[in-house]
């Protein structure tokens, strides 16, 4: 007798068959226990006869702190939030899944592309309802906000800005330019991009290959608005009327650009060609240690400089965004604030939190923080003047608001998309490898092809 | 005498089928127990790989933008376009040109360290762990401390140079922004370091000691009988590190100059040399929203990756040496 047992084969065919079993068997499990699963993202549930909503809120937490989030529930008990971190990635996936957040962070500038593709709630009836947030205590920059189907700066509400700058203007650091002995800039009348090249480059300090003063930064990663903007103060466009195309080689697009390409050419201050020294980018401790002359990051930056030594804060003063022709554009790059999808579940707990977030205790902190001006009129008189520098700083802005202008936001065309095709070519041409006007070309070329792609895509 | 006949028969075939039926349940049994540990790893690899393989060439048939309901069958029309762009062309050149140097330097240089380390010194533990700790470190971690040292303007390798009496150089640019590249990546050959380590330590000593006696010197001790015994592991070092080299996407990105319009991740100030070409799909995908053209770049990534792992494997027949393969020839 034999007791051998002779080990099974598994033929293919029957590993696949029975793979598919397993597998079918565990996600019919899943499905089952999802099911069962109450703790959705974006819920409502009831519990001792009083209903509680889960919002789901995707925003940055330094900017909404658990402070905030604790201070809200206390003040809606039947709203809970659950918080995730700001993540485009994962916000791209939470849209395409349709089952976004409640509640989003995001800039004005730019809104066109979430708007135009139906994504956003349009806040109208809210704003018509609400006795926290009134239409006419809105600053302009929520106007970056407003879409009327074929473009922005007009129609409903899509999104409300937190608080914002004209972020052209530029904060200047008066202790270099007397160390260097240039003259200092106006706060009252805006310089020229020509003499502002120049004061840069007599402040800028090189020592042994190496740059110890850098004379200005006029942000190399924000260059498609900057190039927007000095575009529309030649008196000239980039788009054409129902915003589908884009043209760069217009005679005031290619002198913007050409400044660009001169000023990294000059090796001046922070650029593809000359990383910026903190790592960050965003100047902080280069102007604070007295490396930079000269930010361009608007009046939001004030927050860096009441953090900066006492000789630096003395010094430091906010310029006008300065010209590069005769019409006077400041205008707001980013209007970061915040939106409520419109496949929300919860979209009255959201505009709860819209009013606490954009007319509650936040907004009161960030007005008299001096970092960003409130993006509601009836908190301007709480932007910080106790320094002298912030005094200033506010007289200018009075001033610089009569200038301020929506820039043109084509639902076809993102900004990061023109930001990479604007590096790539103003790289080149930095190099030398093309000319000023063949880069104008290419970015045209480019740009072009993706905002025909996308208009046939969205139609 | 033939009932007798017929009983024994019937007997047999009683045990014989009381036999079949065990084997069947045993078999059953087996299958079950088979289908149930591998579970855990089939449900991942169909729902995790193959689900979003397929997913992804679904996707690169299509003009999807990854944040709305838009989109249309557009047939091959991505797959039309990427073959006519340059960009394409150029970061699919780099990221070959990367791996053709970072392969073999990571794999060498880990090899170089595991036979240092595997001299009998003192504290050779502690050298062993030193030399291991920067693979452990976490590469955004690693990114910013070699970012600080190519710092031009107050980095400690100008520093060094200026001590020699060399100029400063402006390291993260073009093109010595791709040298550094290559530094920071092989900064964690630790990893490979330990697999060879392993491999040296496996192989017997019998075999050194025999080649000594019979007049082999240290070198060709090393190059015919260490080498040959280690090749499989070598193999396996290069042909996961020619798949991780040509999917290499965060530290170019680590190592460009950062931001707050975009964040951490900012693909514009990537230097064209460190333009690879998972940078260029990070692009298309999140800064063009050409999900679908992406996932088109994502699937000839994935194929060029599968032909170049066939070629590595294929040419292992040529410098690999297996005792099973010998064993089984004799």
């Amino acid at each position: 007798m034999s007791d051998h047992i002779p080990s099974p084969v598994i033929s293919r065919r029957r590993f696949m068959a029975n793979s598919a079993v397993t597998v079918g068997a565990l996600a019919g499990a899943g499905t089952l226990l999802d099911a069962c699963n109450t703790s959705n993202t974006s819920s409502s549930s009831s519990s001792g006869g009083s209903k509680t909503t889960t919002l789901t809120v995707m925003y940055a937490s330094n900017e909404m702190t658990k402070d905030y989030v604790a201070e809200f529930e206390k003040l809606n008990p039947t709203i809970k939030i659950s918080f995730i971190e700001f993540d485009q990635t994962r916000l791209d996936a939470m849209l395409a899944a349709n089952t976004p957040p409640d509640f989003v962070r995001g800039g004005g500038v730019g809104s066109a592309n979430i708007t135009a593709r139906g994504l956003a709630l349009n806040l109208d009836p809210y704003l018509e309802k609400s006795n926290v947030l009134k239409k006419d205590d809105l600053m302009a920059v929520n106007d970056t906000w407003r879409w009327d189907g074929k473009k922005t700066g007009q129609g409903s509400y899509y999104g409300l800005a937190k608080d914002w700058s004209q972020d052209g203007m530029m904060w200047v650091n008066n202790l270099l330019f007397e160390q260097t002995k240039v003259p200092t800039l106006s706060t009252s009348a805006p310089t020229t991009f020509d003499a502002i090249l120049e004061a840069a480059n007599k402040l800028t300090v090189r020592k042994g290959g190496k740059i110890q003063v850098y004379g200005l930064d006029p942000m190399w990663v924000y260059c498609s608005t900057n190039i927007m903007q000095w575009t529309l103060q030649q008196g000239a466009s980039l788009y054409n009327a129902d915003l589908s195309q884009i043209d760069f080689t217009s005679p005031a697009a290619q002198k913007a650009i050409q400044w660009y390409v001169d000023f990294a050419k000059a090796h001046v201050g922070p650029s593809p060609f000359d990383p910026n020294p903190d790592g960050a980018g965003n100047d902080t401790p280069i102007f604070q240690s007295k490396r930079l002359a000269i930010s361009g990051y608007g009046y939001w930056f004030g927050g860096v400089v009441f953090t900066a030594p006492d000789d630096v804060k003395a010094k430091s003063s906010l310029i006008p965004a300065p010209q590069m022709g005769p019409t006077r554009v400041s205008a707001c790059y980013a209007a970061v604030g915040a939106w409520i999808p419109a496949a929300s579940k919860n979209k009255d707990a959201a505009w709860k939190l819209m009013e606490y977030f954009m007319a509650g205790k936040p907004a009161h902190d960030r007005a008299k923080s001096g970092w960003g001006l409130p993006s509601l009129k009836s908190l301007f008189s709480e932007i910080p003047q106790d320094l002298p520098y912030q005094k200033q700083a506010y007289q200018t802005t009075q001033n610089e608001l009569q200038y301020f202008s929506v820039l043109p936001d084509s639902p076809y065309l993102n900004l990061g998309t023109l930001n990479t095709t604007f590096d790539k070519y103003m790289q080149q041409a930095v190099k030398n490898q093309i000319s000023v006007s063949t880069a104008a070309q290419r970015i045209t070329e480019d740009s072009n092809k993706l905002m025909q792609q996308a208009k046939q895509h969205l139609s | 005498m033939v009932t007798l006949a017929k009983q024994e028969k019937k007997g047999v075939r009683g045990q014989a089928g009381h036999s079949t039926g065990r084997q069947r349940r045993w078999s059953r049994y087996s299958n079950r127990t088979f289908f149930l540990f591998i579970a855990p790893w089939l449900v991942g690899f169909l729902l995790l790989t193959l689900f979003p393989l397929i997913y992804a060439l679904g996707v690169s048939l299509t003009d999807f933008d990854g944040i709305s309901p838009h989109w249309h069958w557009i047939g091959l029309a991505n797959y039309a376009e990427l073959l006519q762009d340059a960009d394409v062309w150029f970061s699919l050149s780099r990221t070959l040109l990367y791996a053709l140097i970072t392969v073999p330097l990571s794999v060498a240089c880990g090899l170089g360290l595991a036979i240092l380390l595997n001299q009998r010194l003192r504290a050779v533990g502690l050298f062993r762990t030193i030399f291991y700790l920067p693979s452990v470190v976490p590469v955004v971690a690693s990114a910013i401390m070699w970012k600080l040292i190519f710092d031009r303007d107050a980095g400690a390798l100008n520093g060094v140079l200026e001590r020699i009496g060399l100029p400063a150089l402006t390291w993260l640019v073009d093109p010595t922004v791709f040298y550094a590249l290559i530094i920071l990546v092989l900064w964690g050959l630790g990893g490979g370091m330990i697999i060879s380590l392993a491999g040296l330590q496996g192989i017997p000593t019998e075999l050194l000691d025999a080649a000594a006696v019979d007049g082999a010197g240290p070198l060709r001790v090393f190059w015919n009988v260490t080498l040959p015994l280690l090749s499989p592991v070598l193999f396996f070092q290069v042909v996961t590190n020619v798949i991780f080299a040509l999917q290499t996407f965060v530290q170019p990105l680590l190592l460009a100059q950062s931001g707050i319009a975009t964040s951490a991740l900012n693909v514009i100030a990537v230097p064209r040399s460190n333009l690879l070409y998972m940078v260029n799909v990070f692009e298309q995908i999140f800064y063009n929203q050409r999900f679908g053209y992406g996932a088109a770049m994502l699937w000839v990534l994935f194929l060029v990756i599968m032909a170049i792992t066939i070629l590595v494997l294929r040419s292992g027949s040529l410098w690999v040496y297996y005792e099973v393969d010998r064993d089984k020839d004799r």
